[in-house]
C-alpha cells in the first residue's frame, strides 16, 4: 500500500474481516490458536499483525461465539482448541449473509459501470 | 518448552511484559489467555528447532506478531490507560516523570500541601513505572521518578514498621492516666510506657509478618521496584523478631515488676 488513504481504508476493512475470517476458519472444525493464524496467513493482505488474532479470539470467547477445549498433543504440551458455539454458528450465518449482500452489491455496482 | 538463547529469552520476556501492559484493564479480552496463546504461537513456530532459538529468529516471529499496542481497538482501551499513554507519549514521553518530580518538589516547597502532593507524586511515579513495564526501560527517567518512589516507599515503610510504636506510646499515655491500671501495673512510669510501647510494636510486627507471610506479593507490589527480592522467608523472619521481642519485653517487664519493684515495695 503506498497511499495513506488506502492504508487507512484497508486497516478499517481488515478489522471487521478478521473476525469473519476467524469464525469461518473454525466453522465445522476445531483449531488451536496457532493453526488459525497459519490458515489466515494464506489470505493475502488480511493479517498484517498476527498477534491481533489472539485478542479477537479471546473477545469472541467472552461473547460466547466460540468455546475452547484442551486436548492432548503428540507434539508438546496440551493445546487449547477453539470451536464455534451454537450462538457462534448463528451469528456467523448472519455475518456471512451480510458480507455476501455487500459483496454482491459492490460487484453489481462494478458491472453497472461497465455496461 | 522451546529452547531459547539468553538474548532471545530476554527479548521474549520483554515482549510478554508489553503484551500484559497493553492488555491490562481491557475488559473485553482475557490478558492471560492471550499471553498463553502468544507463547503457544512462538512454540508452534519453533516446534522443529533443533538448536537454541537465536534472538534474530525470535525477533522475526515477534515482528510478524506485531506490537501489542496495535492489538486492541482504541475504543476498548480503558480511559485511564489512554490518559497515561497520552501523558507519557506525544511530543516527548517524559511527561509522567516530569509531573511526578514536579509534584514532589512542589510538596517540599509548599510544605502543608506535602500530605496531598506526595501521594499524588507517588501514584504518578508508579504509573510511569507501570507503563514502562520494567524499571530498566525507564533509563534516565529514573532520576525523576525514583525520588518520589523512594520518599513514598520510605513513608509507607515507616508507617508499617513504626505505626505500632506510635500507637503503643499513645496507648501507654492513655492507660497510665487510669488509676486502676497504675495500681495493677505497680511499676515506674518509664518502665510501663516502654513496656507497652515495645509490646505493641512487637505485636504489630508479628501481625504484619503473618499478613505478609500469607500475601508476600503485597510488599513486592507496594515497594516496587525496590522489594522484588521479598518472599515468605522474610515475612517469617519478621514474625520471629516480633515474637521474640514480645517475649523479651514481657520477661524484662515481668522481672522488673515482680523482682525489683516488689523488692522496693517490701523494703519500703
Amino acid at each position: 500500500m503506498d497511499h495513506p488513504f488506502l492504508d487507512n481504508w484497508a486497516t478499517q476493512l481488515r478489522k471487521g474481516m478478521l473476525e469473519l475470517c476467524i469464525l469461518n476458519a473454525i466453522r465445522g472444525t476445531s483449531l488451536y490458536g496457532y493453526d488459525i493464524v497459519r490458515k489466515l496467513r494464506n489470505i493475502e493482505g488480511l493479517v498484517i499483525s498476527e498477534g491481533t488474532i489472539y485478542p479477537i479470539l479471546s473477545r469472541l470467547k467472552r461473547e460466547g461465539f466460540v468455546q475452547t477445549t484442551i486436548k492432548e498433543s503428540t507434539e508438546g504440551p496440551p493445546r487449547k482448541y477453539y470451536e464455534l458455539t451454537a450462538k457462534g454458528e448463528q451469528i456467523l450465518s448472519q455475518m456471512n449473509g451480510y458480507w455476501q449482500d455487500i459483496k454482491a452489491g459492490t460487484d453489481a455496482l462494478g458491472r453497472e459501470e461497465k455496461s | 518448552m522451546i529452547n531459547l538463547s539468553d538474548s532471545a529469552k530476554k527479548c521474549l520476556d520483554k515482549y510478554l511484559q508489553q503484551v500484559r501492559n497493553h492488555l491490562r484493564g481491557c475488559k473485553t479480552v482475557d490478558a492471560d489467555e492471550v499471553e498463553r496463546n502468544v507463547i503457544e504461537h512462538i512454540e508452534g513456530e519453533f516446534e522443529s528447532a533443533t538448536a537454541a532459538v537465536s534472538f534474530e529468529e525470535l525477533d522475526t516471529v515477534l515482528q510478524r506478531l506485531g506490537s501489542p499496542r496495535q492489538w486492541i481497538p482504541e475504543e476498548e482501551i480503558p480511559w485511564w490507560r489512554k490518559t497515561i499513554f497520552r501523558l507519557r507519549t506525544g511530543p516527548e514521553d517524559w511527561r509522567l516523570a516530569y509531573i511526578s518530580f514536579g509534584l514532589l518538589i512542589l510538596g517540599f516547597i509548599i510544605l502543608p500541601s506535602f500530605i496531598v502532593l506526595l501521594p499524588a507524586s507517588f501514584i504518578v511515579a508508579r504509573a510511569a513505572l507501570s507503563e514502562a513495564g520494567n524499571s530498566s526501560e525507564l533509563k534516565a527517567q529514573k532520576w525523576l521518578i525514583y525520588p518520589s518512589l523512594i520518599v513514598g516507599c520510605s513513608v509507607i515503610a515507616f508507617i508499617l514498621f513504626f505505626g505500632g510504636t506510635v500507637l503503643g506510646a499513645c496507648l501507654a499515655e492513655v492507660l497510665w492516666d487510669l488509676t486502676w491500671v497504675r495500681r495493677i501495673a505497680h511499676m515506674g512510669t518509664v518502665v510501663f510506657a516502654a513496656g507497652v510501647t515495645v509490646s505493641v510494636t512487637a505485636l504489630s510486627w508479628f501481625i504484619l509478618g503473618v499478613v505478609l507471610c500469607k500475601w508476600p506479593g503485597l510488599v513486592r507490589n507496594i515497594f516496587k521496584p525496590f522489594a522484588n527480592w521479598f518472599n515468605r522467608k522474610h515475612a517469617i523472619i519478621l514474625i520471629c523478631v516480633g515474637f521474640a521481642l514480645l517475649v523479651l519485653t514481657f520477661a524484662v517487664v515481668g522481672y522488673l515488676r515482680y523482682v525489683i519493684f516488689s523488692h522496693y515495695l517490701t523494703a519500703g
